[in-house]
């Protein structure tokens, strides 16, 4: 093992104020031969050092330069996850400019929104299918739009849109305005404030148009050093470094990947790994056994699903055995949970027996055989499954955090484990977070709170309270005086005709444990009863069907045969069994076609849209209630 | 990095690495040294169970070792090239016999003449001798190689004309050609029956008189370690054998290998993708002999006296149940079946002695011999027959290892095409996925 240096000190005064872009100078000046990042490429990860990867952002920093990028100036990305990204993200900051991520799954009509609400100047496409969104529209719909580079060159290359330029020739410009200005970057770099919009993070828009939050280089600088420079949340008191790996595979536009990839390497040098596609990810996952992992809730579920059912589908003897141990898993689950997330001696014990049978072959095939840290966040989880995971070994934590506020917010600590919880503020942030008494809302109001929303000054005066704090739209309450709570969104919370208070997300959250339901739409509000919309999961219920000799065609059929209402109509009822009477689900209906980003019914992240999903589906809802 | 990731391939080197971790390095290197110690040390090895590697059963080993470069041979015509061939017999016979005429004869004058076929009627000698020009080891070893190649080579356009049973018919008149070329020729051959002295494995730099490296005697070894004649022919060809496989595994996954495996897979679509069919099924054959030859040279060498009849048809069909019991178009699978093949018929001859060592003692064991063994007494039943070598009812040992051989091939053909190895992968599989199935 080669050694690996400590983190560089932050740039001296005269270099200007620090921003990411800086500390990745700093990195490439300390440890020129140390990794950056890992990308995969027909079959072979090639390692990029920090040297070459510096390098390689000064040439696309300068390139922006020669394109006329000046500060302020905003530079959009729309692609997958790749080396690329970073690089054009810290380039663009290097030269104070502003940073715009799409996600990659965005149809055309909200890349002409997000191009012209924010303005860009130059857009990075990935490759054909990212750029026909822009040029097959005429020149005129994009006003601000003057280059768009394209990193991958297949069906582009002959097009003869002036705007287009490949990544390579970028590079070469920006190579050759470095060597007729040589310190043209860094100069910029020395005159960076802490006071400049460093991204615009859109939030995905679950009500109206997506809006575009500032980030700052104060809010990121605050971000770095709260989220990923707190020793409490890792075991032992070990800050992420570059004996760390991560795999980079959530969309990078989105503030959590952005914090826990992009900021983790410029902040503490941890090795980034792209994944190749969210579909290759748990191949990727096995073969990077990162140390590091933070997922969403719906990937934390499907993990699941993946090992009950692959576990059902196994012979009878290594059936016996996965159900023996997994009952061990949930028993060692369910102590650590009463405990704080820490581990008693019989649970050490029982942990060491199951790991040499079972838990080192389930973890090694998830590929987390070395995650030392793992976290849930952006959506609520249901503590089964966090339980699970802490059951054959894992030390999972569930955060909280949003985009306006830099995602500094709470965090479950090591050894103080609450599940159900999302943590604790931040040491660093202790009085940073309150909760309304009057309405219940989580309010934050610290150094990562963002200045506003681009171009949008009446919606960033709604999200701000007179005296400064920031309204995260987050019903929350205090559990033991010391973690918060969340219990819904505010305008989630349903209020039935019988004038009770009910969390939809908890009893939704608790039906998507099933490896049958995939989305979950708990309706109830003014009505006289609770009822739902559920969506099968159609590769699991697909098989089931097959096991039971059922033939189906399409997803609709599937979902309209009685034999699989009546599954989940037992899954149903077995989520109704943990719940209050009044909170029981009386009805349901599936949902006869596959939820969809495109069609505008989930948003970008995989989030239901529920005013979209109740109108489209307003005939099954009022079915229900007659 | 990389340990602790064995999926993590950073390079094609490491994609395509033989041994990509470093517990499968370790692994061989332990394999590697307990060879070694076990072959070199009965004293260390008491307590081992069975006399494996005494000298009693080193011979056998060399034997094995041996086989094991010709099936190694077989297996890139037949497993990988997917040629069938009865003719590997004949193949190595050729390398055996360029061996002897080239090195044999050490020391006498004139022999040359007898290499000249008819060279009676030529007037060349007037006795009766047997051919051999006394050259050193590093001649005719590669050459032994090299002749059987170049008939392979000559043989090859037959298989791109006829294919499958036809192709072994035509391979098995090979043998019936070297054969009758053996009773033919007994200047190059010796007698039919009791064949010729073969050249001794030492190594020479030409013909003196003390050889660079001696093998043929016990003695020190580079005056530091104190070696028998077996031990150090074991070494010797051990070796070659590891060369020998080391470019196998090679040769299977290089360009000209996958070029190989699809004319196997369907020659006619091999050769629509621009696969030349002639140019590898002659690269199989070359390459297939070759190894062939080498291993008929030592096998030469290292038993000393061998007659033309050894090179039968038996033999070859002894390859061809080592490669379907072992798994044909594997490399490991080759060698699983040539270590099976060549020392069970030696495990169950031991256990029949031993058994048969046990016949008056009480207990269980005693009561298991009686019934299994029989010395042809009156009221004596069971299967095996210790007192006669003669066919049928009860069979000898050397019967029932026949019977064995045959049974074996039917049941690995239906239930395990991939032979041993095949089972290996079952295990293997089985470990990999726990506790999934797949």
């Amino acid at each position: 093992m080669t050694a690996v240096a400590e983190r560089p000190a932050s740039s001296n005064a005269g270099s200007g104020y620090p921003t990411v872009a800086s500390r990745a100078r700093d990195w490439a000046m300390s440890a020129p031969t140390q990794l950056a990042m890992r990308e995969k490429h027909l079959g072979i990860w090639h390692e990029h050092l920090w040297g070459d990867t510096w390098t390689t952002i000064l040439e696309a920093a300068h390139g922006l330069i020669a394109l006329g990028v000046d500060v302020g100036d905003r530079v959009s990305i729309h692609a997958e996850d790749r080396t690329e990204w970073v690089i054009m993200d810290l380039a663009t900051v290097a030269v104070r400019g502003i940073t715009v991520g799409m996600y990659p799954t965005n149809p055309a009509a909200e890349v002409e929104y997000t191009l012209n609400d924010c303005g860009a100047k130059v857009h990075l496409v990935e490759d054909q299918e990212q750029a026909d969104k822009v040029i097959e529209l005429p020149a005129s719909t994009f006003p601000t739009v003057e280059k768009i580079i394209y990193v991958e060159p297949r069906g582009i290359r002959r097009s003869e849109d002036p705007r287009l330029l490949f990544w390579d020739d970028f590079l070469t410009l920006g190579r050759e305005h470095r060597a007729a200005n040589a310190n043209a970057v860094e100069q910029r770099m020395a005159e960076a404030e802490e006071s400049d919009v460093m991204t615009l993070v859109y939030t995905s828009g679950t009500t109206g148009p997506p809006k575009g939050a500032m980030l700052t280089n104060k809010n990121a600088n605050f971000g770095i050093d709260v989220i990923i420079q707190t020793p409490e949340r890792m075991a032992g008191g070990k800050l992420p470094g570059p004996q760390d790996t991560a795999l980079t595979y959530l969309p990078l536009c989105h503030i959590a990947e952005r914090v826990f990839s992009t900021w983790a390497l410029v902040g503490n040098g941890v090795v980034l790994n792209f994944a190749e596609s969210i579909e290759s990810v748990n191949a990727n996952l096995r073969e990077i056994q990162p140390t590091l992992f933070f997922a969403v809730p719906r990937i934390w579920e499907k993990l699941l699903a993946g090992i009950t059912i692959r576990g059902a589908a196994s012979s009878p003897i290594k059936k016996g055995f996965m159900g023996m141990f997994m009952k061990l898993a949930g028993w060692i689950g369910r102590s650590r949970v009463q405990n704080n997330g820490n581990w008693t001696p019989l649970t050490r014990v029982a942990y060491a027996i199951g790991w040499v049978f079972m838990f080192r072959a389930i973890r090694e095939k998830l590929g987390m055989n070395r995650v030392r840290w793992a976290g849930t966040g952006a959506a609520p989880i249901a503590p089964e499954v966090l339980e699970f995971f802490m059951g054959i070994g894992l030390n999972v934590y569930e955060l909280y955090g949003m985009t306006e506020n830099t995602a500094v917010a709470t965090a479950n600590l090591h050894g103080r484990v609450k599940v159900g919880t999302v943590g604790e503020p931040y040491p660093a942030i202790k009085d940073g977070i309150r909760i309304d008494a009057e309405t219940g809302e989580i309010q934050t109001k610290h150094d990562a709170n963002f200045i506003g929303y681009w171009g949008k000054p009446d919606k960033t005066a709604e999200t701000f309270t007179e005296d400064g704090w920031l309204k995260t739209g987050d019903v929350g309450e205090w559990v033991d005086d010391t973690h918060i709570k969340v219990v819904d969104r505010i305008k989630h919370i349903i209020i039935t005709a019988g004038g009770k208070n009910i969390s939809p997300s908890e009893i939704e959250n608790t039906l998507k444990t099933s490896p049958f339901i995939n989305e979950a739409m708990v309706i109830g509000d003014r009505r006289k009863y609770l009822t739902a919309l559920i969506a099968i999961e159609a590769d699991v219920v697909g098989n089931w069907a097959l096991s039971q000799n059922m033939p189906f065609t399409t997803y609709r059929d599937l979902s309209e045969k009685e034999e699989v209402i009546a599954l989940i109509s037992k899954e149903v009822e077995k989520t109704n069994e943990k719940f209050a009477r009044v909170e029981g689900i009386k009805k349901f209906r599936l949902i006869p076609k596959e939820l969809d980003h495109e069609d505008g019914e989930l948003t970008a992240t995989q989030k239901l849209k529920r005013s979209s999903v109740e109108e489209a589906f307003t005939d099954l809802v009022e079915d229900m209630y007659r | 990095m990389a340990f602790g990731r064995p999926l993590l391939r950073r390079s094609y080197q490491e994609d395509a690495a033989i041994l990509p971790t470093w517990f499968q390095k370790g692994s061989l290197v332990f394999f590697l040294v307990t060879l070694t110690l076990a072959v070199l040390g009965n004293g260390f090895f008491e307590w081992l169970p069975i006399r494996l590697f005494g000298n009693t059963w080193l011979g056998l080993i060399v034997l094995t070792t041996i086989f094991g470069i010709a099936a190694l041979g077989l297996n890139i015509l037949v497993g990988v090239t997917g040629q069938v061939s009865l003719g590997h017999a004949f193949f190595m016979g050729t390398g055996a016999y360029t061996a002897v005429m080239l090195g044999g004869n050490v020391g006498k004058e004139e022999s040359w003449k007898a290499c000249v076929p008819f060279h009676d009627n030529l007037g060349l000698l007037e006795s009766q001798g047997e051919c051999g020009l006394g050259l050193p080891i590093w001649i005719w070893l590669p050459m032994s190689g090299v002749v059987a190649a170049l008939i392979g080579i000559i043989v090859s356009p037959a298989a791109v004309k006829v294919r499958g049973l036809y192709l072994a018919i035509v391979t098995l008149g090979l043998v019936f050609i070297g054969l009758h070329l053996g009773r033919m020729l007994p200047e190059w051959a010796g007698d039919f029956e009791s064949g010729r002295k073969w050249p001794k494995l030492d190594i020479r730099l030409w013909k003196e008189e003390t050889p660079l490296i001696e093998i043929s005697e016990d003695g020190k070894w580079f005056g530091l370690i104190h070696l028998t004649e077996v031990q150090k022919e074991f070494f010797l060809i051990f070796a070659i054998l590891l060369v020998m496989l080391w470019f196998a595994k090679n040769l299977v996954r290089s360009r000209t290998g996958r070029a190989l495996q699809a004319i196997r897979d369907r020659d006619v679509a091999a050769e629509v993708m621009g696969v030349p069919e002639f140019k590898y099924k002659r690269t199989g054959f070359a390459i297939s002999s070759f190894y062939a030859g080498i291993a008929g040279a030592l096998f030469g060498a290292f038993t000393g006296r061998v007659s033309p009849i050894q090179f039968g048809l038996l033999l070859s069909v002894d390859f061809i149940a080592i490669l379907l019991i072992g798994g044909a178009g594997t490399i490991a699978g080759t060698m699983l079946g040539t270590l099976f093949v060549e020392l069970l018929p030696e495990v169950v001859e031991s256990f029949t002695d031993w058994l048969a060592g046990q016949l008056d003692s009480g207990g269980p064991i005693g009561l298991m011999a009686n019934f299994l063994l029989t010395e042809g007494g009156e009221g004596d039943f069971g299967p095996i027959s210790i007192a006669t070598v003669a066919p049928g009812w009860p069979m000898s040992v050397f019967f029932w290892n026949l019977v064995i051989f045959g049974v074996l091939i039917v049941v690995f053909l239906i239930f395990e095409p991939l032979g041993l190895f095949g089972v290996w992968l079952k295990v293997r599989n089985y470990w990999k996925g726990w506790p999934f199935s797949y």
